[in-house]
């Protein structure tokens, strides 16, 4: 009999990642990606992706230097504490942002695509405290599930882009460079944020059973993510052009709707559930962390029990965005640029400020 | 806080109410040892068990022959072999000549033992065994002749199988454990005994294979087992809700079987079973969910064959519960989906029934719920009767008099007979009370409540652990096993056992 101890192992690791980020294909990222990018877009994953192997790097470097201590510890270890606690309170703050704004456009699309008539709150409401159920289980149930449903809900997107890639047309991909190479270049590097997850996710390093599976895990499930965006954005293209792409708020909601196989027309309901499992799942992990943060915060040891608490007051911001709901994906696109120079200089300042300090010189010696 | 009063008030004057006769007197006189005296003795075991009122206790006063001593044999002769005791006891006592052989030596019984505690004499006499009293001796002779009157081993009536042996367990432990011996011929088999409850005295039998079992779930299970304080635990039906962890959880965490050879491959591979008097089945624990959803058939039949019993009845499990949520989903929340032939055929079936879709479905399958529970309960005579009034009430005349439409008989029927398909009990009940759950889920928000409730049982599954093990496990979190869950592998490749028992030893070969 083996009592559990709390912590994940590396399989339960990259089925978190995949959906906390895989799930961006299916919001308004690849709307926001058009808006700028046209038919290029699909390039941005792979573009942003190559850029960030550097702050990821770093970030992994550093973490495996002080292997016994997490990220929140190396903060405050580095930068002292009182700047350590400012960069930590910000990082609460840009976390507890995307959740509200991602917590409204979710609910968003909930309510415009599939329940036109049931109230806004019922939705959100329904939203947020599945996750709370969720979160206040703890890291070890949340990978657990996620491990246990990965398959399936990555069976039904792949099922889904096969069907659109087959009704998609090539010649929508030209011209390649969209508007321009250095216009891809510029805007797919201000958009490293798509990946800025994985900054917040470092910080469960405590809960994972070997550092090695942290970083190990981190690099496959990056690898996967750049491949998995970089399909599904190219799939809406092929189905859609990208005239029409830009004008749809979520693209994957349409492709749904769009395909269909034999007899049924209308899938979308077939797709939907395991988009919600998948959604349910990534909220789930954002309020952990959030806790997380907020318990290193103000020192509160059991923090799982702060999570519902935390989770309403999102939900009462959260509602009050979703009455502006063109505002939406404006915030989720400043939203992506303020946390680009995060996920971007944080790493690099730890790795610069570990040296600085010499730590890593007496890991030589 | 109010709480504690109230219970504390209500406690008080109930006590208050039933002033209790004391029986301290009684339980002194069992605390004391026997006396040489034999007739002392004898007639503080008449006043203990009420000679003569009752009928069954015997007192045989008897004259050993050669040593010319009075003695005095007592049992209750319901529950021992009379037989045995007049040919192995009586006559060698009786027709002695020799004065100088022992007791032990006259009696040819298979054990006898001694005593000295009137309690640990009168528990020997409870069991069925004779107690034999000797003027002059200080201590009383415990001669087995125990003999409970039981069914003999007969087919296994819940869990069917088509290949594997016919025998299941019965109500009489000692049938039983000879039935797991027959299959562990090992003198790593273990049978340690333990007693449960206060007044009836009932026994505990745990059962494992010493060089297998993890020590420690070992201590566990124990520890849980003499935590019970209780008057009477009859059957390990009763004692299976007082060790559960959760015990009002929905979802079973021990598994209850009445195979033995289940009960034989759960030992074989580290787990432990209890056994009990007066049930006819064995508790493996700890149990996963894997366990409820397997049958031992599964593993007697080719791969291909098992594989696909277990796909279908994977599927069972989902139709069950999910059918008529989804049907209700469908007609109110998301009716684009369904072809619009077909969603024209459901609005004309449905043109003249008076009620909403989800009361209509809660109807039928209150209605086959009520059937089924009727059909359960029947006399055997009369049980045909059930079938046709089902299938008429539900087939036939419901439909015609307007209150359900044909659609919903066949999505409630084919919920209905899907759940047949999961052959445990407790599973049974878990997937009927989930299909109301989700049906009422639906009626409210359609394929998003379903979804929610679905991601909220999920974590409640995955957070319940059974003595420490994971329900999930070894799918998830992920532990070395044999593999063995949603499909089954190559016998030859079910290398290991499974790794959350952590048994001392891990390969199979």
């Amino acid at each position: 009999m083996e009592q559990t101890s709390g912590k994940i192992g590396i399989r339960e690791y990259i089925a978190i990642v995949l959906l906390t980020i895989g799930t961006k294909l299916a919001d308004d990222l690849p709307a926001i990606l058009y808006s700028s990018l046209y038919n290029a877009a699909w390039m941005t994953p792979i573009i942003s992706g190559v850029i960030s192997i550097l702050p990821l790097y770093l970030l992994l470097k550093t973490m495996m230097y002080y292997k016994e201590k997490s990220l929140l510890e190396i903060i405050v270890h580095l930068f002292g504490n009182y700047i350590g606690f400012v960069i930590i309170f910000i990082l609460w703050i840009v976390g507890t942002a995307a959740i509200v704004i991602d917590s409204a456009i979710y609910t968003d699309i909930i309510g415009t695509m599939y329940f036109t008539r049931t109230p806004t709150i019922v939705i959100y409401a329904i939203l947020i405290g599945v996750c709370v159920y969720a979160a206040k289980h703890g890291l070890e149930q949340i990978g657990s599930v996620a491990k246990a449903v990965l398959p399936y809900i990555k069976a039904s997107l792949f099922f889904a882009l096969i069907l659109t890639m087959i009704e998609g047309n090539f010649a929508f991909l030209f011209p390649v460079l969209g508007p321009g190479g250095w216009e891809v270049i510029k805007e797919s590097s201000i958009r490293l944020s798509i990946y800025g997850d994985i900054l917040y996710l470092s910080l469960l390093t405590p809960y994972i059973r070997k550092t090695k599976d942290f970083t190990k895990g981190t690099w496959i499930a990056f690898v996967i993510l750049i491949v998995e965006l970089t399909i599904a954005i190219l799939a809406y293209v092929l189905l859609f052009d990208y005239n029409t792409a830009h004008l749809l708020n979520y693209p994957y909601h349409e492709v749904i709707r769009y395909i269909s196989i034999g007899f049924l027309a209308n899938m979308e309901t077939l797709f939907f559930p395991f988009w919600l499992i998948a959604t349910f799942i990534r909220f789930a992990v954002y309020l952990y962390i959030n806790g997380l943060l907020f318990g290193r915060l103000f020192r509160i040891k059991d923090f799982e029990h702060m999570i519902p608490s935390l989770a309403t007051l999102f939900l009462f911001l959260g509602l009050i965005l979703e009455n502006e709901s063109i505002a939406l994906s404006e915030l989720r696109d400043h939203l992506l640029f303020v946390v680009t120079p995060i996920f971007f200089g944080l790493p690099c300042m730890l790795w610069i400020l570990a040296k600085f300090k010499g730590d890593y010189k007496n890991e030589k010696t | 806080m109010f709480k504690n009063l109230i219970t504390k008030y209500m406690t008080t004057s109930k006590e208050k109410l039933y002033t209790q006769q004391s029986s301290e007197e009684a339980i002194s006189i069992k605390e004391k040892d026997i006396t040489s005296n034999l007739d002392h003795t004898t007639s503080t075991f008449k006043s203990i068990y009420s000679y003569p009122n009752n009928s069954d206790v015997k007192f045989r006063d008897i004259q050993i022959g050669g040593i010319n001593k009075k003695a005095v044999l007592v049992f209750i002769n319901t529950i021992s072999d009379t037989d045995m005791i007049e040919k192995q006891i009586l006559n060698p006592l009786l027709l002695n000549e020799e004065p100088s052989r022992k007791i032990d030596d006259l009696i040819s019984a298979q054990s006898v033992s001694t005593a000295k505690k009137i309690r640990d004499i009168l528990k020997e006499i409870n069991k069925g065994n004779v107690a034999l009293f000797i003027q002059g001796e200080k201590q009383a002779f415990i001669i087995n002749a125990a003999n409970f009157q039981g069914r003999g081993i007969e087919k296994a009536e819940n869990e069917v199988s088509l290949i594997g042996s016919k025998e299941a367990f019965n109500e009489k432990v000692m049938t039983n454990i000879s039935l797991i011996r027959k299959k562990i011929k090992s003198e790593d088999l273990v049978i340690e005994s333990t007693t449960v409850s206060k007044r009836s005295n009932n026994e505990v039998y745990y059962v494992y294979v010493k060089d297998l079992v993890n020590d420690e779930l070992l201590q566990t299970v124990k520890e849980r087992i003499d935590q019970i304080d209780i008057d009477s635990i009859q059957n390990l039906a009763i004692l299976e809700q007082h060790i559960e962890e959760r015990q009002k959880s929905i979802f079973p965490t021990i598994l209850n079987t009445e195979r033995p050879d289940r009960a034989a491959s759960f030992l074989e591979e580290g787990y432990i079973v209890l056994l009990m008097d007066n049930s006819p089945a064995s508790l493996v624990l700890p149990a996963t969910f894997w366990s409820f959803y397997h049958t031992a058939e599964d593993r007697y039949v080719r791969l291909f064959y098992g594989n696909v019993t277990r796909l279908i009845r994977m599927m069972a499990m989902f139709i069950a519960l999910f059918t008529s949520s989804i049907y209700i989903a469908v007609t109110n929340f998301h009716a684009e989906m369904v072809p619009p032939d077909l969603l024209l055929a459901i609005a004309a079936t449905r043109e003249k029934v008076p009620v909403g879709a989800i009361l209509e479905v809660l109807f039928m399958e209150l209605a086959f719920e009520l059937i089924r529970e009727a059909g359960l309960r029947i006399p055997g005579p009369i049980g045909p009767t059930i079938g046709i009034v089902g299938a008429l009430i539900l087939g036939q005349a419901a439909v015609q008099a307007n209150i359900v439409s044909p659609i919903v008989v066949i999505v409630v029927a084919l919920g209905g007979l899907s759940s047949f398909a999961i052959g445990n009990i407790s599973m049974n009940f878990t997937i009927r009370i989930c299909r109301f759950a989700f049906i009422l889920a639906a009626g409210a928000f359609g394929i998003y409540g379903i979804t929610a409730l679905f991601v909220v049982g999920i974590f409640y599954m995955v957070s319940i652990k059974s003595f420490g093990v994971p329900y999930l496990s070894p799918l998830t979190p992920k532990y070395l096993s044999s593999g063995d869950t949603i499909f089954r592998r190559m016998l030859k490749n079910e290398i290991f056992r499974p790794s959350y028992l952590k048994p001392k030893d891990m390969k199979k070969k």
